[in-house]
Parts: C-alpha cells; sequence; structure tokens
C-alpha cells in the first residue's frame, strides 16, 4: 500500500511539473510590457530585510516553516 | 538562551568583523560615476509578548553592506544580534497534576541572552542566471551555529519564467548538562540548570550537535503585465538534540525530568503565492497559501494576504492580514501524569512546548516606506537614494490544549515593530 501511494504521489508530481513546463509557454508577456511586473508594490520579496525580523519571530512562534528562503544562523529561539 | 554574558574577546572579535565590513567594502568598491555601486543596510526590530507569563522582550538590530564592484558580482557583509529578556517556562505540568497538588507547579526562569550573527554573502550575475554562495555564524549563551548556503536562479523565456534552486546546511551545537551515569533513561535526565560553562572545559557541560539540511525549489511565472505566481517547495531535515535543555516536564508524582523530543525530524511545505496589480487603486493585492507537514505529525494551514498601495512616486504602504493554524506533535500532552491521550502519556516523548501544541493564530501589520531618489543629481552629492520603512505587526494566539498548570493562555498577544533605513550609493 505504502509502495503504491509513493508511486502516485511520484506520479501526481511528474504530472504537475510537465504540467506547468506547458503552461509557461502559455505566457506572452512582452520586455515592454513589464513595466507594472517591475514595480515594487509586485514583488513578492520586496523588502525582504525590513520583514526579517517579522519572520524570524513568526517561525519561532509556530511549529512549522518553509517559503521564505533557506539561509540563516542561530536558534534565536526564545 | 540564558543567564551569563558574551566573553570579552568574543564580543571584541564580531564587533571587528562588522566595523571592517562596513569599512572596508565602500573604500573596495571603484568610484563609478552616476551607477550605484554600494547600500548599506540598517534595521532595528523590537518584539513583545504579553501576557503568557514570559514578557519577552527582544530588540533585534542589524546591519548590511553590499557592494558591486563590477555589474556581475555582489558582496555583502553583516551583522545581527538579538538582546532578549523574559521569562520562559522551566517546569511544566497540566491540569491533572495542578489539581492533585493545589499549587502552582509551573515555573518559569529569567532569561537574558545576546545573539551576535555575522554574515557576508557573494553573488556571480549574468544577463539570465545568478549564482550565490553565503556562511554565516552565530553564538549565543547556549547556541553556536555555522551555515552554508548557495543558491541558483535563472530567468527564461524574455524573464517571465524564473527558477530557482537553494541549499543550507547548519552546524550548530546547543550546550547540556551532563547527565549521571546512573541516568539510562530520559525520565531521570535532569534539566540544565543555566548556562555557565558552556563551551569551555566545564565537566559538568557538554555540546550536543544539530545537523540541518534546508532544501527549497521555486517556480515564478509573469502571466500577464499585471498578473504573476510563485510556487516553492520546501524540505527540512533536522538531526540531533531538538528540546530546550533548560525545560523540564512533569511525568508523575516526584518525576521531573528534562523534556525529551525525537533526535530526527523532517518537514515540507508548499506555498503558492500571487501578485496582481490593480490599475484602478495603483495598488497591488498579494496572496499566500501554505501547506505544512512533518514527521512529527504537525500539519499546518499559512493564508496570507497583503495589499500595498502607492501614494505617489514616493511613498508605498502596505497593510497586512494573516491566518496560521497547526495540528500538535503527535507526542505532545498537555499533561503527562496520567489519563488518555490528550492528556495522558504518549510513549517515549514528552514535551512542554507550546509551539508544538494545536494552537491557530491571526496577525495584522501595516507597513510604510518612504524613497527619496532625487531626479537629477545626488543627495549631499553622493547619496543615490534613501529608502526609510516602518512597520508594525500585533498577533493573536489560541492555544487549543496548552494551558499553564490547568489555567489556559487567554489573550496571549505579540507585538512587532520594525524600523529600517536603506542608503544607496
Amino acid at each position: 500500500m505504502d509502495e503504491r501511494n509513493q508511486v502516485g504521489r511520484w506520479a501526481f508530481g511528474c504530472a504537475a511539473i510537465a504540467i506547468a513546463v506547458l503552461a509557461t509557454g502559455c505566457a506572452t508577456v512582452a520586455p515592454t510590457q513589464r513595466a507594472i511586473l517591475a514595480d515594487p508594490t509586485m514583488q513578492f520579496d520586496g523588502e525582504k530585510k525590513h520583514d526579517a525580523a517579522l519572520r524570524h519571530a513568526m517561525e519561532n512562534r509556530e511549529g512549522s516553516m518553509g517559503g521564505t528562503g533557506v539561509s540563516g544562523g542561530g536558534c534565536g529561539c526564545n | 538562551m540564558q543567564l551569563t554574558q558574551r566573553t570579552g574577546a568574543e564580543r571584541r572579535v564580531l564587533r571587528a568583523v562588522v566595523v571592517a565590513l562596513a569599512v572596508a567594502l565602500p573604500v573596495a568598491v571603484p568610484g563609478a560615476a552616476g551607477a550605484q555601486v554600494a547600500e548599506v543596510d540598517t534595521t532595528h526590530s523590537v518584539f513583545y509578548e504579553a501576557p503568557t507569563r514570559t514578557h519577552m522582550f527582544v530588540y533585534t538590530p542589524s546591519g548590511d553592506v553590499t557592494a558591486s564592484p563590477w555589474p556581475w558580482l555582489e558582496v555583502s557583509g553583516g551583522w545581527e544580534a538579538d538582546v532578549v529578556s523574559g521569562a520562559s517556562v522551566s517546569t511544566k505540568a497540566g491540569g491533572v497534576y495542578q489539581a492533585s497538588h493545589a499549587a502552582d507547579v509551573v515555573s518559569t526562569a529569567s532569561v537574558h541572552d545576546l545573539r551576535n550573527m555575522a554574515r557576508g554573502e557573494a553573488t556571480v550575475k549574468g544577463e539570465m542566471t545568478s549564482l550565490t554562495a553565503g556562511y554565516a555564524y552565530s553564538t549565543e549563551n547556549d547556541y553556536r551555529s555555522n551555515s552554508i548556503h548557495a543558491n541558483a536562479r535563472t530567468d527564461a523565456l524574455q524573464h517571465n519564467t524564473q527558477f530557482e534552486l537553494s541549499y543550507a546546511h547548519n552546524w550548530d551545537g546547543v550546550c547540556n548538562r551532563v547527565q549521571d551515569a546512573g541516568a539510562t533513561s530520559p525520565t531521570l535526565f535532569v534539566a540544565l540548570e543555566n548556562s555557565q560553562g558552556c563551551f569551555t572545559a566545564d565537566p559538568t557541560r557538554v555540546t550536543d550537535a544539530i545537523g540541518i539540511d534546508t532544501f527549497e525549489t521555486s517556480w515564478g511565472q509573469s502571466w500577464t503585465p499585471i498578473f504573476e505566481t510563485q510556487l516553492t517547495y520546501t524540505a527540512q531535515l533536522i538531526q540531533g538534540f531538538q528540546s530546550d535543555p533548560y525545560r523540564s516536564v512533569i511525568l508523575g508524582e516526584g518525576i521531573k525530568a528534562q523534556e525529551n523530543v525525537p533526535d530526527e525530524r523532517a518537514r515540507e511545505a508548499l506555498t503558492a503565492r500571487m501578485a496582481v496589480y490593480l490599475r484602478s487603486l495603483r495598488a497591488a493585492l498579494r496572496l499566500s497559501v501554505r501547506g505544512y507537514y512533518d514527521t512529527w505529525a504537525i500539519r499546518s494551514g499559512t493564508l496570507e494576504g497583503e495589499f500595498e498601495k502607492s501614494f505617489g512616486e514616493s511613498l508605498r504602504v502596505m497593510a497586512r492580514g494573516r491566518l496560521y493554524s497547526q495540528t500538535g506533535a503527535v507526542f505532545w500532552s498537555d499533561d503527562y501524569t496520567g489519563g488518555a491521550p490528550p492528556l495522558g502519556p504518549h510513549g517515549q516523548y514528552f514535551t512542554g512546548d507550546r509551539e508544538l501544541s494545536p494552537f491557530w493564530s491571526w496577525l495584522a501589520g501595516l507597513r510604510a516606506v518612504w524613497t527619496i531618489r532625487p531626479a537629477q543629481g545626488r543627495i549631499l552629492g553622493f547619496i543615490d537614494s534613501l529608502k526609510l520603512g516602518l512597520s508594525g505587526s500585533v498577533t493573536g494566539f489560541t492555544y487549543l490544549q496548552y494551558t499553564l498548570g490547568g489555567v489556559p493562555v487567554s489573550d496571549a498577544r505579540a507585538y512587532v515593530g520594525t524600523l529600517s533605513l536603506n542608503v544607496a550609493f
């Protein structure tokens, strides 16, 4: 059962990646149309250094992590 | 985490590293006229938590210097500290034990600590790709950390697609107490009383290793001129001593033992984000959803929204909201002294860590960023731009099972305020 689940997860992952790769071909934003995408308000981590302390505090108050990068050092887990 | 101060020698070394980076990097940069070649960032943040008995207060200053001596190279160095004061739960018991003893069996210990971290990073940039490598070293009274990280990023399809791969490894060490020879079971282990003697030849102290491997990959996609998404997968494997060495748990009548959690923990998270620009409002809406799972059986979901609007060319204001919910670790209990789960024994592991308990939280916050960039010339003749950031947030926690001696922790709040300044030359 576990083996079947694992195969299923891999199949799902491969299918998702294939769909994602195919879907990128649909995106046709020309370089001249990228002004808004380059706007500071459209950046996911536009103020990463400013928000670092808040993220650090939340990660140490929660039992989970992920999605915000891998670098870091120390515990600082008070 | 606790009790002793940094030695004078360590303070001097850290200060020398920071001063050297701050002085050397801008000096080393060729004075290219017109182009921005260096940046200085400083951030100051305060965290306060109440009323969870801890009254934890943390002040976090940081400083970073980034230089681009050539267009293809960016080098940065920085320092960060945590100045901590407050209290932490040193002995945890639940309502069953509290009721039978008719006294406050939950005890707290005062916490004073200083964490220092020095970091450095170099990025080599091409037209479509960039490679980054970095190192960080941090010290606390009872914790040491060496970490390396590497990142590769590439753009494709006219910059509409971005792929990113990141990896980090930590070689950490946490101070612990040398247990008596007769203490053959974790139920007989005694918690660390303070951090005196840590990382020295003191025979009553030992350093337990922690290895952390973190892998992250992301795919960013611009779909239209006003809409983009990002999908990120994160995996982490932690091996080593992961308990709080200071915390004890009441296991039964006369049995108080150091917290004991598994030595291995594998964690996974999948995050989907989207940003859409609302032309009529001259604002952007960013949404994020994250699912998380680990081998301690904690599952969590996070929903986050940010609305950021520009006012003129200089000012941006953002409102942020966040909802978070998690299940508890499979071995977590509020009371290990008896009864059936969720209050009774959960096997060989026991913890008083509220972060491993089931709870949910909400967050609300505001952030304002003011940027000054002269259309012609430079500020004072040498500053390309100035950016000032100010933010504040409040978080409310609702603990579903965690109590302090059977008394629910109600109305728990955490406040974070941050002030930052970025100067580009």
